[in-house]
């Protein structure tokens, strides 16, 4: 009982950040940070439309977030 | 040169501070292009996150993607990173309830990224998530397995057994099944009595 309340369910954070795809990302990225990616296949790991990851991306990068390479 | 001269029209809007370098860019690239394409399906293929999956990706396809990667001088780089990685992957619940219905499933095992949060503990687990089940519908365990890695944002690792065999090797005290039951880790369905 007290291992659920400690656990955040993960609609929490979709609903916090806004934005499904977006914590989608962040979790991929966290997970995997040592890594290099494309958008592409980002999008087909995560189950998710090119142009809503492409979005998102655009704003991590203008964030500061991730670095773009070219 | 078609490339070449968008890059003149879009330093031609950006005044003269910026064409200098574009230009020597274009140069660069240009020589480079070949060399930067097989260093990119290079590493395609070292990401982790293709690793097992096969041909998910064919190379070449992407060839003028950029690729991206985490900033870890971003200004809240480690808080950010505890919330994400704090939040459990997958509801319980409803991982039990997919679980339930790919077929006659015996026990469920949880463990390794489900239950630690930080990645170097997660990675000494044999196993994030193990069943013992007959009857278990392939496509449905092929499409849960999907979109179960689609929402973590990473592999895992699964194992599969049916009930003859994970008894016979529960009997033997085989390697892999011990590991996982003495390791950390969390039956959430259990019609074994174990």
């Amino acid at each position: 009982m007290s291992k659920k309340s400690n656990q955040p369910a993960k609609n929490t954070l979709n609903d916090l950040f806004g934005s499904k795809t977006r914590i989608k990302i962040l979790k991929f990225l966290f997970r995997n940070y040592l890594s290099d990616f494309n958008a592409k296949d980002m999008a087909k790991k995560l189950q998710e439309a090119d142009i809503a990851v492409n979005r998102e991306i655009k704003m991590l990068v203008k964030i500061g977030l991730i670095n773009k390479k070219k | 040169m078609a490339k070449r001269n968008r890059h003149k029209k879009n330093s031609s809007k950006n005044k003269t501070r910026r064409s200098k370098t574009i230009r020597a860019k274009v140069k660069f690239k240009k020589k480079a292009r070949q060399k930067t394409i097989n260093s990119r399906a290079k590493r395609r293929t070292r990401h982790p996150a293709n690793l097992g999956t096969g041909s998910s990706t064919r190379p070449g396809t992407s060839k003028r993607k950029a690729m991206y990667s985490l900033n870890q001088n971003f200004e809240f780089f480690s808080e950010l990173k505890s919330l994400i990685l704090k939040a459990s992957p997958a509801e319980k619940d409803s991982l039990i309830k997919k679980i339930s219905a790919l077929g006659k499933i015996k026990l469920a095992v949880i463990s390794g990224i489900f239950l630690n949060s930080d990645i170097e503990s997660s990675a000494s687990a044999t196993a994030d998530l193990f069943i013992v089940g007959d009857d278990i519908d392939r496509n449905k365990l092929r499409n849960f397995l999907k979109s179960l890695e689609a929402e973590i944002g990473r592999e895992i690792r699964f194992g599969l057994m049916d009930r003859e065999e994970f008894e016979y090797r529960f009997g033997m005290f085989d390697r892999f099944i011990r590991v996982l039951l003495e390791g950390p880790h969390e039956k959430i369905i259990n019609r074994l009595g174990i």
